[in-house]
């Protein structure tokens, strides 16, 4: 039968994700396209004990349902971490979901009517704009300045469109490694506020520093609630289990309750009940440092790797966290046309017009450090530059 | 400070003393200021090496969260977010005047979306809140038993799926779901009739989340929707959220009413038809055969899509129930919704739907942008355990134990109830749907009834418009025989006080629960 799809279907994108995804599962390549990290660097032993321990214990509430905002002493243990990192939070103001991703669609479904506009940085990460392109949300740019964003250009911008949302990635951005200096966060926090419009502070990295000092989230800045702030466990214990959290204040958490209980009713039980008892029997600090030693040796060794292949034609950013190197083209080149001809060489990257919310750049690509090996790294680099032979 | 040590435990002690000093701090039981004891002290009453405490408050102090300071000893710290919280006076080129102003607390009211005002389901709310509430004895939540939780069985499977180097059960994954599961469920339901294939199957987050998706694929503000009344309250919260105008089509003894359906689709064109066939919640019932073909019919000839949700096929407690709409059909109308929720337990949140492959690929786009996948972990573990042929072995033992509870709620209703209140005998599923004597209003009746600490979910809040006042669902599924005993008994006496005095339920005062039903 022919079935009547709604008017929001049309903007929802076949996407580069899954693509991504894909590509991640097939054996033989080089792959610089995920936004995995490195699988051998699990924590597979503590996460095995954490459910040996939550199952053997007799209880059956750990395979029951759950409230919809989370297992409160998880909420207690995350809003702790939370302090530490200079964000007033107490465990209601902490909410779990399916992963960070989960923590997206369900603030764009609270506050994204169609034609809404949302503010963000170009480019951004494709998760977030396909979810609120879902909500037929339109998009403004924020013009960046130097590693930056334009901090005038965002006050003007807010004035002039009055956007329902800002999303950032301050720290270690995907796509392109980037990081806002303290006194732009400072900034973003005030004028958030000043002008009204929520921030969505997307921070999946910044645990995963490696050099430069640490970056306090732009919600330890804002004096009032205007920052949601989304976190993860997919980047620092496994991302396969999809646990992520949000902060916020306690009116909205009581609404995205509201709407996460027709989503889904709530997060996996069983899987709060491991990653708390992981959070509280691990070390989980060494655990990270050790993430930290591997990914800075392959980001160190990827950066001299495109220094030795390409030519100062070439440009690329030097982030001091996260995963990703941001790579430009001189503009004649077009890396969705190119892509095919890497894979069948078999090396991958995304594409950087996945990331812009307008269409136009085609020269720049992603390229991924924490998930192939260093020997992949240097064989990967050789074989892109050989392909792409930019003179 | 008390801290007690496991050396059973593989933690390392250190950290068993830092993890407990850490809970202390972190729920103010040692405020800011507080002075813990000094290493030496701590170390010779816990019996363990002065190291150990050492690198305990090392840790401790590489969290904050404690400071030592010459003379006084090591204190913990207030809470770091005081250090940098209001940043004053901070200048942007010409608007440094603008940024001193007073700062407005943020009001969301004025940000949700129409869709957002719409979602308001009180009554979900308050079911999953009553969960861990010891001495009441709970009708409501629809859940399994937790003592027949195979707790133990799954347990070692969660150790089997997380060998070392098996770093596949922590990845990413397709957005589908993982195929050898869907692959098990597809051969699965082949021998429950429904001839389907792996790929025209994906994994859910729980059926509540197939709900949403569809209702995001399908739904514009103003949509018709076709639902039996009484139906699901997530059904009808999500169908309600969309802006979906819903269309109710009442039942009898053989299900959905197929004659007033006809009139319904001849008038208007809905998106779809969502109905629960098999031991439907909350009325249990189980649609004829024949209603089933002519259920069908209809949706061929006016070319209406079926969900068909299907969570409680499997606990039938009679003869095994019809076969479900989507086996009977031949032209691809059914999207079927199945779950392991009921069957076994609910925590893991895993579900899964049947569809014909253009609709699939649009839920499965639409899933990847609503949390990109369903949890690796969980699919690994549960198509481990459904492999070693658990899950089939599992549904004899409940089907047999929630008979008995259902016959035990039933012949304590027989030998209890007052006179008035009438019920029904499903043969399968979880509920029992109640009539309650004349004038009797449930809402008033859940006041009375909580008194004595027992409850169940008042039948307005399965219809769409205000009706259902004098039903009440009750779930025989969680308790053991002897507590649905006492709890019909408690429930009884509730009926009876309340016949006895029939003018005062009125204006008494209400339970939060309730006031959200209006």
């Amino acid at each position: 039968m022919t079935y009547i799809y709604a008017e929001r279907v049309k903007s929802m994108e076949n996407s580069a994700i899954r693509d991504l995804l894909k590509v991640a599962v097939q054996p033989n390549i080089i792959s610089f396209a995920g936004g995995l990290p490195a699988p051998e660097l699990f924590p597979l032993a503590d996460i095995r004990e954490s459910y040996d321990r939550v199952l053997g214990a007799g209880d059956p509430s750990v395979l029951q349902y759950g409230t919809t905002e989370g297992f409160l002493p998880l909420r207690e243990e995350i809003s702790a971490q939370m302090r530490t990192k200079g964000v007033k939070a107490e465990a209601d103001n902490i909410f779990l979901t399916n992963g960070s991703q989960q923590g997206l669609d369900l603030i764009a479904k609270l506050l994204l009517n169609p034609g809404d506009e949302v503010l963000l940085q170009n480019p951004s990460y494709l998760g977030a704009i396909q979810t609120f392109r879902s909500y037929q949300a339109n998009f403004r740019v924020i013009p960046s300045a130097g590693e930056g964003i334009d901090l005038i250009a965002l006050e003007s911008s807010i004035k002039e469109h009055r956007p329902k949302l800002i999303y950032l990635a301050p720290t270690y951005q995907n796509p392109t490694g980037t990081t806002l200096t303290i006194e732009e966060r400072q900034t973003v926090a005030r004028i958030a506020s000043l002008y009204g419009v929520p921030v969505i502070e997307d921070d999946p990295y910044s645990d995963l520093r490696y050099d430069g000092p640490a970056s306090p989230p732009i919600k330890s800045f804002a004096a009032e609630d205007a920052v949601i702030y989304l976190g993860t466990f997919s980047k620092t214990l496994a991302p396969g289990l999809r646990l992520g959290w949000i902060v916020a204040d306690r009116t909205l958490i009581a609404k995205l309750s509201v709407a996460k209980q027709g989503t889904d009713l709530h997060t996996s039980t069983l899987l709060q009940r491991a990653t708390h008892y992981y959070l509280t029997h691990f070390n989980t600090l060494e655990h990270i440092e050790k993430m930290r030693q591997t990914y800075k040796l392959r980001r160190d060794l990827m950066l001299k790797e495109l220094q030795k292949s390409f030519s100062t034609q070439v440009k690329w950013t030097e982030p001091s966290g996260g995963m990703f190197i941001w790579l430009t083209l001189p503009e004649s080149y077009d890396t969705l046309k190119l892509l095919p001809r890497v894979e069948a060489a078999n090396v991958s990257y995304v594409p950087g017009a996945h990331f812009f919310a307008h269409e136009g750049i085609h020269s720049n690509m992603r390229l991924n450090f924490s998930n192939p090996t260093p020997l992949q790294i240097k064989q990967g680099i050789k074989l892109l530059a050989e392909i792409l032979a930019v003179n | 400070m008390q801290l007690h040590l496991d050396r059973s435990l593989k933690t390392p002690l250190y950290l068993q003393i830092r993890n407990q000093i850490r809970q202390l701090i972190l729920t103010n039981e040692l405020p800011p200021g507080f002075r813990l004891p000094p290493e030496r002290k701590l170390a010779a009453s816990l019996g363990v090496n002065r190291t150990t405490i050492v690198n305990a408050y090392h840790e401790l102090e590489a969290d904050d969260l404690i400071r030592p300071h010459v003379g006084k000893g090591t204190i913990v710290t207030p809470p770091l977010c005081s250090e940098h919280s209001s940043v004053d006076g901070l200048a942007i080129d010409g608007n440094s005047e603008l940024l001193r102003l007073p700062v407005q607390p943020m009001a969301w009211q004025n940000f949700y979306t129409s869709q957002s005002e719409r979602m308001y389901n009180p009554v979900l709310a308050s079911i999953l809140d009553e969960i861990g509430e010891e001495d009441q004895i709970s009708f409501a939540l629809g859940s399994p038993a937790g003592e027949f939780y195979p707790l133990e069985k799954f347990r070692q499977i969660s150790q089997e799926v997380m060998q070392p180097g098996n770093w596949q059960a922590f990845e990413y994954g397709p957005t589908i779901g993982h195929y050898p599961l869907r692959k098990y469920l597809a051969d699965w339901l082949g021998h429950r009739g429904i001839q389907t294939q792996a790929q025209n199957i994906m994994i859910l987050s729980g059926s509540q989340q197939g709900l949403d998706l569809l209702a995001k694929v399908f739904l514009e503000p103003g949509d018709f929707v076709v639902m039996e009344e009484p139906s699901f309250i997530g059904a009808i919260g999500v169908f309600k959220a969309a802006g979906a105008r819903i269309l109710t089509v009442p039942m009898d003894r053989e299900g959905l009413r197929t004659d007033l359906l006809e009139q319904i689709l001849s008038r208007h064109r809905p998106k779809f038809i969502y109905t629960l066939p098999t031991f439907q919640n909350p009325s249990g019932t189980k649609m004829s055969l024949v209603r089933r073909h002519e259920l069908l019919k209809l949706a061929y000839l006016y070319h209406v899509p079926i969900m068909e949700d299907d969570p409680y096929s499997e606990l039938y407690y009679e003869n095994q129930p019809s076969p479900s709409l989507k086996s009977l059909d031949e032209h691809g109308h059914v999207i079927y919704l199945g779950t392991f929720s009921k069957m076994l337990f609910p925590g893991l949140r895993l579900g899964w739907c049947v569809a014909p492959s253009p609709v699939l690929e649009q839920l499965t786009l639409a899933k990847q942008h609503v949390d990109l996948h369903t949890s690796t972990t969980a699919q690994w573990i549960m198509t481990e355990f459904c492999h070693q042929g658990l899950l089939d072995e599992h549904l004899p033992l409940v089907r047999n134990q929630y008979r008995r509870q259902r016959d035990a709620m039933v012949s304590a209703l027989t030998e209890f109830a007052p006179q008035g209140l009438s019920w029904t005998v499903p043969e399968g599923g979880y509920y029992l749907w109640c009539e309650l004597p004349p004038g009797m209003k449930a809402a008033t009746l859940l006041t009375k009834a909580a008194e004595k600490k027992v409850t169940f979910v008042p039948g307005n809040a399965f219809y769409v418009n205000s009706r259902g006042n004098d039903r009440i669902r009750l779930c025989f599924s969680r308790h053991s025989e002897t507590t649905i005993r006492e709890g019909i008994l408690r429930l009884s006496e509730a009926i009876l006080e309340m016949l006895n005095q029939p003018h005062s339920g009125g204006t008494a005062s209400r339970p939060p629960f309730n006031e959200t039903l209006v």
